[in-house]
């Protein structure tokens, strides 16, 4: 009876695999991608395709409208390529011919979630005045009103109400890692009326929490895994300007960097780039730049060893501490015609390697 | 009587080549292809159905030519859940959609809208029939200039090419001029530019210093965020919306590069408050100007009013959240994410209801009038 059963259970596989086996020849086959489906159907290729965001039941289907995107055709093979890639986690519909598919692409079990790496000003005290924030992830964000997902906690866990300049263009770098964050500059200049009414967003001595919440996506749509947040306390504010007699050049001596030493930390996007050396024959120092010690210290790394020689160090006038003060003028100052017209656009320094 | 009509005929021929010609002069650097538009942050239509882009990805602005479109009616438009409608076309979510403007094209009303998906992708739509169709830029006839400093093409800022971005606020075309708005990532300040078009090799490339009144002993070199160019009393202005609140008034012609300008603030929208978009429309013979803001109804302010003010805010306004200088009128249109004018004396919008619905939909003219 045992062995009995056995031959019925294996004639009936055998049987059901001939069947899908017969079946499989005549039904369309369907895989999908990030970035495309195939359909390979051997008979009868149509391009009667369409695609639909959710799990829709065909009856249902009617009002709705399908995902753009090309059909292309070759031999026995149809690909659909959607105009913005299918998303992790998405539901979608597909109807091919009489044919109706579900399929869900699921957030591999690897995944490289996004992160915060690096926070601009990384100092732990900051002035009351402070201008702007520069957030470091890991991968490129989504940006779509990315400045939602930014905010600042008071010590009692209060979120500060308006304290961002919402802007409907995020202000990313071009490889979409850096993201820039201006502290609403009404309240932080002086006598502007939001600065009047609301006061400045940041109050001298207390402790507040910037916080990335986790909902921010990267732009495969995958949110990060948990919140970051960043402690700081505020300080007096900031209103002297950087002056480049302040700053310290340490010659480069037992290395070759060349260290740049600032009273104050300096604003991040700002002093990355406003800087360049040349050498008597003006000819440009190529090299690394790396900004440390909570941005108070630049170290130039050149990429070929120094000569002797008298070098310049050239400073864009735009170079701003973390108030938005920069060589030319406070943040917040009268500024008259005739200033304009003397405003130096690169200021320098000198060095000479013996 | 024959002779005069051969001639009436061949007179008016030649004036039409003589247009025909003059307007083509537009598009004569046009070329076609993909101008890789990476981003698109503004749009502004010129003559000529010719649809200016700005792309702050690509650091450009771009000039496509959609005079090809086919004239649409949309004088009965109304699309409801416009970001669902989005999200569905894209198989995406509505938080993965950001619509980033809308324009209407004043030669034949047909409307545009742009749209950011989160993946980083850029695409345009055209309104049909109250739905969506697809515009294609990877082949299109166009012409394009960079917005990168002229100084910035030379080694001196190719260090901080990766790092600079510059973001595309608003942009008019106005007379052979486009004008662009826009903020750095990286320095505080307004960048305010006046470009030529027909773009040219050596682009005449103007970064302008223009700056508004504080209430104190402060100015503020703040980023503009909406503007247009428009007629004061007969000349050339540019009515200015900054982002913490103030309406500033410039004279065109005193704005040029290298001299440092200050503008005539006339009325104060509110704090905590920023416009979104401004235009100008007008109706029996009468202008308006309308201002669509973040956390303040649509305003309609009357350009006599304008014209009749002539001071410059200097006195703080002591009122929490109050409104001072030019009168204007908050008309009933609350969360008005775009706004555009259509025809001569209508508007359109996109706005959020307060049902939650996204309603792309025309403003009634009812509205503009004394």
């Amino acid at each position: 009876m045992h062995n009995k059963g056995k031959g019925i259970v294996c004639i009936t596989f055998i049987s059901f695999y001939f069947i899908l086996g017969m079946f499989s020849q005549t039904t369309p086959k369907f895989t999908f991608n990030k970035t495309h489906l195939t359909i390979k159907d051997e008979f009868n290729l149509s391009n009667n395709l369409k695609v639909y965001r959710g799990q829709i039941p065909q009856e249902e289907l009617d009002p709705m409208h399908p995902i753009l995107g090309t059909i292309q055709i070759d031999k026995a093979e149809l690909r659909f390529t959607p105009l913005v890639p299918f998303g992790w986690n998405q539901e979608y519909t597909l109807i091919y011919k009489n044919t109706i598919e579900y399929f869900i692409l699921e957030i591999p079990e690897v995944y490289d979630y996004l992160k915060v790496k690096a926070i601009y000003p990384s100092a732990k005290s900051l002035p009351s005045n402070l201008l702007k924030w520069y957030v470091q992830f890991s991968h490129p964000i989504n940006e779509v009103h990315v400045y939602d997902y930014i905010r600042f906690i008071n010590s009692q866990g209060d979120t500060l109400s308006r304290t961002i300049l919402s802007l409907e263009n995020a202000l990313v770098s071009e490889d979409g890692k850096l993201l820039t964050v201006w502290i609403e500059p009404g309240r932080q200049k002086r006598d502007l009326i939001p600065n009047k009414q609301l006061g400045p967003v940041f109050e001298k001595d207390a402790m507040y929490q910037l916080i990335v919440q986790k909902d921010i996506k990267d732009r495969q749509g995958v949110s990060m895994q948990k919140d970051f947040t960043h402690s700081f306390q505020i300080t007096n504010a900031d209103r002297i300007q950087p002056n480049i007699s302040s700053f310290k050049i340490l010659p480069p001596e037992h290395n070759n960097n060349l260290v740049i030493y600032f009273e104050e930390p300096m604003d991040y996007g700002s002093t990355i780039n406003n800087f360049k050396i040349i050498n008597s024959e003006k000819k440009e120092i190529h090299g690394e730049w790396q900004l440390t010690n909570n941005e108070s210290t630049l170290i130039f790394t050149p990429k070929y060893s120094w000569k002797k020689g008298v070098y310049q160090v050239l400073i864009d006038s735009s170079l701003e501490d973390l108030a938005g003060n920069n060589l030319n003028r406070l943040f917040d100052s009268e500024v008259s015609i005739s200033d304009i017209q003397q405003l130096l656009i690169e200021y320098k320094l000198e060095f000479i390697i013996h | 009587m024959k002779t005069l009509v051969t001639f009436t005929i061949t007179l008016i021929l030649f004036l039409l080549a003589i247009v025909g010609y003059s307007n083509s002069s537009l598009k004569a650097n046009f070329t076609t292809g993909n101008p890789k538009i990476m981003s698109i942050n503004s749009m502004t239509f010129g003559p000529e159905g010719i649809l200016f882009i700005g792309d702050s990805k690509s650091a450009q602005i771009v000039a496509v030519d959609l005079s090809s479109h086919p004239k649409v009616d949309n004088s009965k438009v109304k699309i409801d859940l416009l970001d669902k409608l989005i999200a569905d076309m894209l198989g995406s979510t509505i938080d993965q959609i950001q619509i980033t403007d809308m324009v209407v094209n004043p030669e034949n009303n047909n409307i545009y809208l742009s749209v950011h998906h989160g993946s980083g992708t850029a695409l345009l739509f055209r309104v049909d029939n109250n739905a969506l169709k697809p515009v294609s830029l990877d082949n299109i006839s166009h012409s394009k200039t960079t917005l990168l400093d002229p100084i910035a093409k030379d080694a001196k800022d190719k260090r901080g090419r990766e790092l600079r971005k510059w973001a595309v606020a608003d942009m008019k075309y106005t007379s052979n001029t486009i004008m662009v708005s826009g903020l750095s990532n990286k320095e505080f300040g307004s960048t305010f530019r006046s470009i030529d078009f027909p773009f040219t090799k050596e682009q005449n490339y103007g970064s302008l210093e223009i700056y508004h009144a504080a209430h104190g002993q402060y100015e503020t070199h703040a980023p503009i965020k909406t503007f247009i160019p428009t007629k004061i009393k007969g000349n050339s202005h540019i009515i200015a919306g900054y982002t913490c609140t103030p309406l500033v008034i410039f004279s065109k012609d005193q704005i040029k590069p290298g001299v440092h300008n200050k503008g005539r603030t006339v009325a104060e929208l509110g704090s905590g408050n920023s416009p979104v978009d401004m235009i100008e429309v007008e109706n029996e013979g009468k202008r308006y100007l309308l201002i669509a803001n973040t956390n303040r109804p649509l305003m309609k302010m009357d350009f006599s009013d304008l014209e009749a003010y002539e001071d410059s805010l200097t006195t703080p306004v002591t009122k929490k959240g109050a409104a001072v200088g030019v009168d204007y009128v908050n008309l009933p249109f609350v969360n008005v994410q775009q706004l555009d004018k259509y025809g001569s004396s209508g508007f359109l919008i996109v706005q959020r209801e307060s049902n939650g619905n996204l309603a792309l939909k025309q403003g009634n003219t009812w509205w503009i009038k004394k």
